[in-house]
């Protein structure tokens, strides 16, 4: 199919980042991975926080203050949706919390778990 | 030659301990054209099998070559002539067999391999070991020891020596990791496995390697292209393992599972047709892990077939 459409080697090129444009403007945790991969920083932008923001990576290599400028501004929807898609509360944890027990809820579970995971030896 | 030994280990079974042992076989034999032994300490004798198929164990076995005949000889008390016991051919890959056919070796792979009654004899050698006052600390030095001198005098025939371990800490096991210069630990991306690479960390760095991160090597195995694998991945190489060298992902699939058995003991196939839909996988491995032996040891691999 390619070679019927006889196109150079720069229009393969063009196309080939165009599609990886797209993706990344669509896709904001493939953007996420993109980004980390190259070892650049991740930005996050409300709009796809709930998307990308990872607790664990936070908690480990963030300070408390640090995580909680990242998750406090948001809704208590977003965070509940965090805490489950994070496998670190279930919809009876989470039923009647506000935003800020939710996140404080976020930080002690995630803290928990990534002690808990991580070597005590190194 | 001098061998390194490498210990394919992790304190959880099923994680892909003898398919990585395998693949790590097949793949520097294959692409560097290294010379390998695989040294089964797992009484599973799954490597074994998946090598030598289930007839060939019970025939090396009764030809006296394996793990159990290196034991029984720590046992009687006798040298650990670790050559007598090698299986010198568990080569699965046509292109290897033919070079070696044709005078013109590029690769090769032996085994010692384990059998199921090693287990047995293990609990054997331990009962009268405790009943004496001995201790599993005080068995698994002697081990060591004994071992030590075997596969010293072994390193000067091989590249790398790859033991794989069984997913517990009996003496045997624990003698074995105490031979390690490198450990290859491979996991799964879920969370119970993520635990266990915690506890892995903790006993190896704690009782045989303090400079564990510098010699580790971990592998994400059986790998699902998930949400969840994916998140899991990451928090490894972010979080708890972010000081290790990491393989390539391998995934779960079906034609891993097919190069995995042997048709008959004197089956043969080429390495597209053994590894099929995973053949880059199994090269990449073989890139990263030579990469990272070269890191350690300063020496650089050349490539003999792409």
């Amino acid at each position: 199919m390619a070679e019927d459409e006889r196109l150079d080697a720069v229009a393969y090129l063009d196309r080939f980042f165009d599609e990886l444009r797209d993706e990344v403007r669509t896709n904001p945790k493939f953007a996420d991975r993109l980004v980390k991969a190259m070892g650049g920083k991740v930005v996050f932008e409300d709009a796809t926080k709930t998307d990308i923001a990872n607790p664990y990576i936070l908690v480990a290599d963030s300070s408390k203050s640090e995580f909680y400028s990242v998750f406090s501004s948001l809704k208590q929807s977003q965070l509940k949706k965090i805490l489950k898609d994070n496998n670190l509360a279930t919809s009876v944890d989470v039923r009647g919390k506000s935003a800020s027990q939710l996140v404080d809820m976020l930080y002690d579970r995630a803290s928990l778990k990534v002690t808990e995971r991580k070597s005590s030896y190194f | 030659m001098t061998a390194t030994i490498a210990a394919i280990a992790n304190l959880k079974g099923g994680v892909g301990k003898s398919t990585t042992t395998v693949m790590l076989a097949d793949g520097l034999s294959y692409f560097y054209g290294l010379n390998v032994c695989v040294v089964d300490l797992d009484a599973q004798a799954n490597s074994s099998q998946m090598l030598l198929t289930e007839r060939g164990v019970q025939m090396a076995y009764e030809q006296g070559k394996g793990a159990t005949h290196l034991l029984s000889s720590f046992i009687k008390g006798e040298p650990a002539n670790v050559a007598e016991f090698i299986a010198p051919n568990a080569v699965t890959l046509e292109e290897l067999r033919i070079a070696e056919e044709n005078d013109e070796r590029l690769g090769w792979i032996s085994a010692l391999p384990s059998h199921p009654h090693l287990r047995l004899q293990e609990m054997g050698l331990e009962e009268t070991w405790y009943s004496q006052a001995g201790t599993p600390t005080s068995l698994a030095a002697k081990l060591a020891e004994h071992f030590k001198s075997g596969f010293d005098a072994l390193r000067e025939y091989y590249d790398v020596i790859l033991l794989d371990c069984p997913p517990h800490l009996s003496p045997l096991s624990r003698a074995g990791l105490s031979l390690a210069d490198v450990f290859v630990m491979p996991t799964i991306a879920d969370a119970v496995s993520t635990w266990g690479t915690k506890q892995f960390s903790d006993w190896v760095g704690a009782n045989i390697a303090p400079d564990l991160p510098k010699r580790n090597f971990v592998l994400i195995t059986r790998f699902r292209n998930t949400a969840y694998a994916k998140q899991v991945a990451s928090e490894l190489q972010d979080i708890y393992l972010k000081d290790r060298w990491f393989g390539p992902k391998i995934p779960e699939s079906v034609h891993v599972l097919n190069a995995m058995e042997r048709a008959a003991p004197d089956s043969y196939d080429t390495f597209r047709g053994k590894y099929g839909g995973v053949k880059g996988d199994v090269k990449r491995l073989s890139e990263r892990f030579t990469d990272f032996l070269s890191q350690r040891t300063g020496h650089k691999w050349q490539k003999m077939r792409d």
